[in-house]
């Protein structure tokens, strides 16, 4: 299946959560990965071409991640 | 005291020769003006006026923005557009989000786009001659956060990308503070002024088209003021940091920069310097 | 104008201000979608604009700045000063040959020439402003090289009409007095 420019960007975004899951402490790490796949979750019933609704989405998901990412942030519940 | 302090300000804004004519729907406000609002306020007669703004809310992001009416009565509401928002948000609809703080044209942070016009909302006047309804709208062409709140990160990036402080290398001569003379300290009249509203940047149609790589007015204003002052050594980087196809060469003197902001600034004048001062 | 500079969001606001009120909107919801539908169809080129905003970009975390472009000067400060130069020499090229009432054929060249490179530059500029590289750069190539050649041909033309025909301003003042 082809994938359109914005599914990359929504898989790449998934993909780099991911990763700073990784980068979190063993004992939290699966906090993480499930508030993660929670917020993916919640918003997987969107129309496909509500593109201003996905484009919104994916800015404010890239605006958590980095604020999550950052080392501060040791545990999460969801 | 603080009703001192402004009231000087405004004596001593009044006083300062104003080059441009004010939009009829913009003016600073000045004792005479406000005497005048409390003749009209001792009327009983109720002056209603409807504000559309502009809602859209994030936790809902499949739902299309819409504009939302309220009806004031402008007798029981401040002068500027702010006193009505903040009434509305207090009285009518606490979920109306908007950014404020200092309310008198200071902090930058109501910045709105008012019937067709960037300008901060504490220091636009309500038409309350006319009784059209009034349109409120965030910066044109910002992503926005909610309803009224634009996200300015890439205003801000850019910024911080024109080093705005004093870089120097050479310590000062006494080792104690860089001084200027009357003459320097002079040419930043018109530039320091500038707080950042971004006004003047979301009304530059070059801007809304390449602001990735176009500086836009504000920064190239704030760029400028660092360009002009004397006491920085890196004039000639600063220089070389502009000198390309799109930092600064997407200015087409459109003007709407100088047309729109708030503080009566010159962002177009500031850009043409620099322009000037880059040719060979 | 102030409906094109909105975002897409904003100008589907702005064609449905009846939807302030939800409650009564519901109802006629379909109805408006239908004739939406129905004039979408009738342009053929969709909803979306000439240039849509893409959606947001930033490069790097929040905090870092936004980065700079190595300098270029002969993109910048020349390429202005060089425009600045040729724009203001078109003013006394155009005077001078009706002024005087000579035709000089080098002069003649010469503002052929200028003309030449200000229309080459400011449809350049144009191509800047609205073809951005970072959104259609296979689009922005073709553009450049479309106005080359153009400017090639446009040049070529003017060539031979100097060389074997009357000039520019010869043949701007027969047409004048024709």
């Amino acid at each position: 299946m082809r994938l359109s420019g914005l599914q990359k960007q929504i898989l790449g975004l998934y993909r780099e959560c991911i990763r700073e899951c990784r980068k979190k402490p063993q004992a939290s790490r699966s906090h993480f990965q499930a508030f993660a796949r929670n917020e993916f979750n919640r918003n997987i019933g969107i129309d496909k071409k509500d593109f201003a609704a996905i484009e919104f989405l994916l800015r404010k998901g890239r605006r958590q991640l980095e604020t999550y990412a950052s080392p501060g942030v040791k545990d999460i519940r969801v | 005291m603080a009703a001192l302090r402004s009231t000087s300000a405004r004596i001593l804004g009044a006083s300062r020769p104003v080059f441009r004519v004010a939009a009829p729907v913009r003016g600073f406000a000045n004792l005479a003006d406000a005497a005048q609002e409390s003749q009209t306020a001792s009327g009983s007669e109720s002056k209603l006026k409807t504000f559309q703004i502009y809602r859209w809310n994030p936790d809902t992001p499949t739902e299309k923005p819409r504009m939302q009416k309220y009806t004031l009565d402008l007798n029981k509401t401040g002068p500027m557009v702010l006193d009505a928002l903040i009434r509305i948000k207090n009285e009518l609809d606490p979920t109306l989000t908007f950014r404020r703080s200092c309310r008198e044209g200071i902090c930058g942070s109501c910045a709105m786009n008012i019937n067709g016009t960037n300008t901060l909302a504490c220091l636009c006047r309500i038409p309350a001659e006319d009784s059209a309804e009034l349109k409120i709208y965030p910066l044109p062409h910002t992503y926005v956060v909610k309803d009224l709140v634009p996200d300015l990160t890439q205003f801000y990036k850019q910024y911080k990308s024109i080093k705005p402080y004093l870089q120097r290398d050479t310590p000062s001569p006494d080792g104690k503070e860089y001084r200027q003379s009357k003459v320097d300290r002079k040419k930043l009249d018109g530039l320091y002024e500038c707080i950042l509203c971004a006004c003047c940047s979301t009304s530059c149609p070059s801007y809304w088209w390449n602001s990735e790589e176009y500086l836009g007015p504000a920064i190239l204003l704030q760029s400028y003021r660092w360009l002009a002052d004397s006491r920085d050594e890196r004039t000639a980087e600063r220089m070389d940091a502009l000198n390309n196809s799109m930092s600064l060469y997407r200015c087409h003197t459109i003007l709407n920069c100088t047309r729109t902001c708030p503080k009566g600034l010159n962002p177009g004048l500031a850009i043409a310097q620099i322009k000037k001062e880059m040719a060979f | 104008m102030a409906s094109i500079a909105r975002s897409a969001l904003l100008r589907q606001t702005a064609a449905f201000p009846k939807f302030s009120v939800a409650t009564q909107a519901i109802a006629r919801q379909s109805a408006i979608a239908n004739s939406v539908r129905a004039t979408a169809a009738f342009h053929t080129t969709a909803q979306r604009a000439l240039l849509p905003p893409l959606p947001q970009h930033v490069d790097g975390s929040v905090n870092d700045p936004a980065p700079v472009p190595a300098p270029s000067p002969s993109h910048g400060s020349y390429h202005w000063t060089f425009d600045r130069l040729v724009a203001a020499s078109l003013i006394p090229l155009t005077i001078t040959p009706f002024a005087a009432g000579s035709l000089n054929p080098a002069m003649d060249a010469f503002l052929c020439a200028t003309i030449l490179i200000h229309s080459h530059t400011g449809f350049q500029q144009i191509i800047i402003d609205y073809v951005p590289t970072r959104r259609v750069p296979r689009t922005r190539k073709l553009f450049t090289w479309g106005l080359n050649a153009a400017t090639a041909v446009v040049g070529l033309a003017l060539y031979e009409f100097e060389t074997t025909d009357v000039g520019i301003t010869e043949a701007i003042k027969r047409v004048w007095s024709a």
